[in-house]
């Protein structure tokens, strides 16, 4: 059995224009592997080559070079797109179809017999939260939301291993991506690998395991949401603080802000937190709290992207 | 081909149908056919008198006496023309339509990821429009045929072959409609192609005329490569018309060749889609 649901070697796309002749490297020699079971999260800015860097792994857009495994098999046999289920960013499912119908020929064409699909189509659509009327539906009659449902479902009407989804929660109002996050939560714990392209960082944060940013093509980070996130520094909160005192703490603070007599201070290390801890006790000054502060997502994407490409792997 | 392939393949065909459907491209081809049927069945006043034609009215206005079976014959083989050109254009307009859907960024996507080999979308997508047509063609050719042979008495097969070789010639129009869709992504441009072809292989049809008006041979070199190589739709047509008639058919070299340009042109068309990327 192959260790990794999904495995990539200097996976790279030119594309060039057919009058011009120019070249844009949408992907730049991208190495990943993403170990099987786990959730995985794409993430860049507009342009960065995310899309493209799908697209490859289901054998849509054909690399230049490099090469893309999906379970242990190369990514252009259509045999190894067989445990894959696929939500696009913007599709466009036939409107002329219903949700059942859609259902149907996606199932078809996954491999599933008549009998089998008949089970399942009601299992999903309820799953995803779509109730019968919706059942036969057209498909032009849906809103946003209610076609990222149909379209989770039909990624998942094959039971697949792996799930790869692109900004499944667009358009979807926070009920419905909370219905939606749970529904991936469940199918972690069947073992299922999701790899997730999503622009919410706080969704990918909440839900991913591993991430990979990239930025012009490149990989620029990788490694887990905890250690990317992990141990920024230490934040002090106190009252009542004199103002002497207060001008030695921000000197050796990292930040600090001050809301309603509350003086807030962000230490890098814990021996300087220690440090403002004795002082402020010394000074009678009364603790409001202390906490060791994570980074956010966001923090380290906006580090990321703004700055130079670096190709750093923090495990 | 393994079940799971066959299933999927089957799939393609029936959305297909189901998109033609949904569009009215097989209803708005279906009234046609209907309408040319009622046309058929009211306008034509058949009376047969053992087996000779006691009065024939079309119209209303008399037809000079005649032998049934010629008539029939001889209108078999008009209605058979007409419906070979301008089925056939209906039926590239309708199609050119079916083919380009596929290619809509958003639901290719999706299409490419499933499990299903390149070539097999394309000929399930290339199948199921020559199903659509074929029907339509074949509801109309038999219809035609049992309204003939219940008024008249004469039940010739030749024109029921018409139905065959009007599906065979559209297969070839869609395979251009097919490429066209792969390179282009334009079902205007399908449609423009294939008229052209419609328009210009009745003028090559001319060959010999044509050489003798021609005064450089290197003309005379371009004219006999694009008769050779395009299909020959007109004298399949002619074709056609010798068999409604009971006439010998003197080559079928129009056929054969116009075939392997219908196979050559749609193995381009897999092998750009297989190449292409989306």
């Amino acid at each position: 059995m192959d260790e990794y649901a999904i495995e990539t070697e200097g996976l790279t796309k030119v594309f060039r224009s057919r009058w011009s002749k120019r070249e844009l490297k949408a992907v730049d020699d991208i190495s990943i592997r993403v170990p099987r079971g786990t959730t995985f999260g794409l993430l860049g800015p507009n342009g960065a080559g995310k899309t493209t860097f799908v697209k490859m792994l289901l054998s849509c857009t054909h690399p230049t070079s490099g090469r893309a495994k999906v379970f242990g098999r190369d990514s252009q046999e259509p045999e190894a797109r067989r445990p894959i289920g696929y939500l696009p960013e913007n599709h466009r499912f036939p409107t002329y179809m219903t949700g059942w119908g859609m259902l149907e020929f996606y199932g078809a064409l996954s491999g599933m017999d008549s009998a089998s699909r008949r089970r399942r189509i009601p299992e999903l659509l309820n799953l995803v939260g779509l109730d019968e009327r919706a059942h036969h539906l057209r498909l032009g009659k849906y809103s946003k939301g209610m076609l990222q449902r149909v379209g989770l479902a039909q990624a998942l009407i094959h039971s697949p291993r792996l799930l790869v989804l692109d900004e499944p929660s667009d358009g979807v109002d926070p009920v419905g991506r909370k219905h939606i996050r749970d529904v991936l939560n469940g199918l972690e714990r069947e073992g299922v690998t999701i790899f997730l392209n999503s622009h919410l960082l706080a969704e990918v944060e909440l839900f991913c395991r591993e991430v990979v940013i990239i930025q012009k093509g490149k990989m620029a980070l990788s490694g887990t949401v905890a250690s990317l996130t992990s141990g920024s520094g230490y934040k002090v909160e106190a009252l009542g603080v004199p103002e002497s005192l207060e001008t030695e703490l921000r000197s050796r603070a990292r930040s600090f802000r001050s809301v309603e007599g509350t003086l807030e201070l962000l230490f890098a290390s814990r021996e300087e937190a220690n440090w403002a801890v004795d002082r402020l006790r010394a000074s009678h000054c009364e603790l409001e709290s202390l906490a060791r502060t994570r980074s956010t997502l966001e923090d380290v994407f906006m580090k990321t992207v703004d700055g130079p490409i670096s190709g750093v792997t923090a495990q | 081909m393994n079940g799971q392939t066959f299933n999927a393949t089957a799939a393609i065909i029936r959305d297909t149908f189901r998109e033609a459907f949904a569009r009215k491209i097989f209803w708005g081809f279906f009234g046609c056919c209907t309408a040319l049927l009622l046309f058929l069945m009211f306008i034509m006043r058949v009376d047969v008198v053992a087996g000779a034609l006691a009065t024939v009215s079309i119209f209303g206005n008399s037809l000079p006496s005649t032998n049934v079976q010629n008539l029939v014959q001889q209108t078999q083989s008009v209605i058979a023309g007409v419906l070979y050109y301008a089925g056939m254009a209906l039926a590239v307009f309708a199609s050119a339509g079916l083919v380009s859907a596929v290619f809509e960024p958003g639901r290719i996507e999706l299409l490419l990821s499933k499990p299903v080999s390149r070539t097999h979308l394309l000929l399930g997508r290339f199948a199921g429009n020559v199903l659509v047509v074929s029907a339509n063609i074949l509801y109309l050719v038999i219809g035609s045929w049992i309204i003939f042979g219940v008024k008249t008495g004469v039940w010739g097969a030749g024109f029921l072959l018409s139905s065959l070789c009007t599906i065979f010639i559209f297969s070839v129009l869609l395979a251009v409609i097919v490429l066209i869709g792969v390179l282009l992504d334009s079902s205007a441009v399908a449609i423009m192609v294939t008229f052209a072809l419609m328009i210009i292989t009745p003028i090559l049809a001319q060959k010999a005329t044509l050489e003798r008006l021609l005064s450089s041979e290197w003309s005379r070199d371009v004219l006999r490569v694009l008769y050779y190589v395009l299909p020959k739709i007109w004298e399949v047509r002619g074709i056609v018309q010798n068999l409604i008639l009971n006439k010998p058919v003197e080559s079928w070299m129009p056929v054969w060749s116009t075939a392997i340009f219908g196979a050559v042109v749609l193995a381009i068309g897999i092998w750009r889609f297989q190449r292409r990327s989306y």
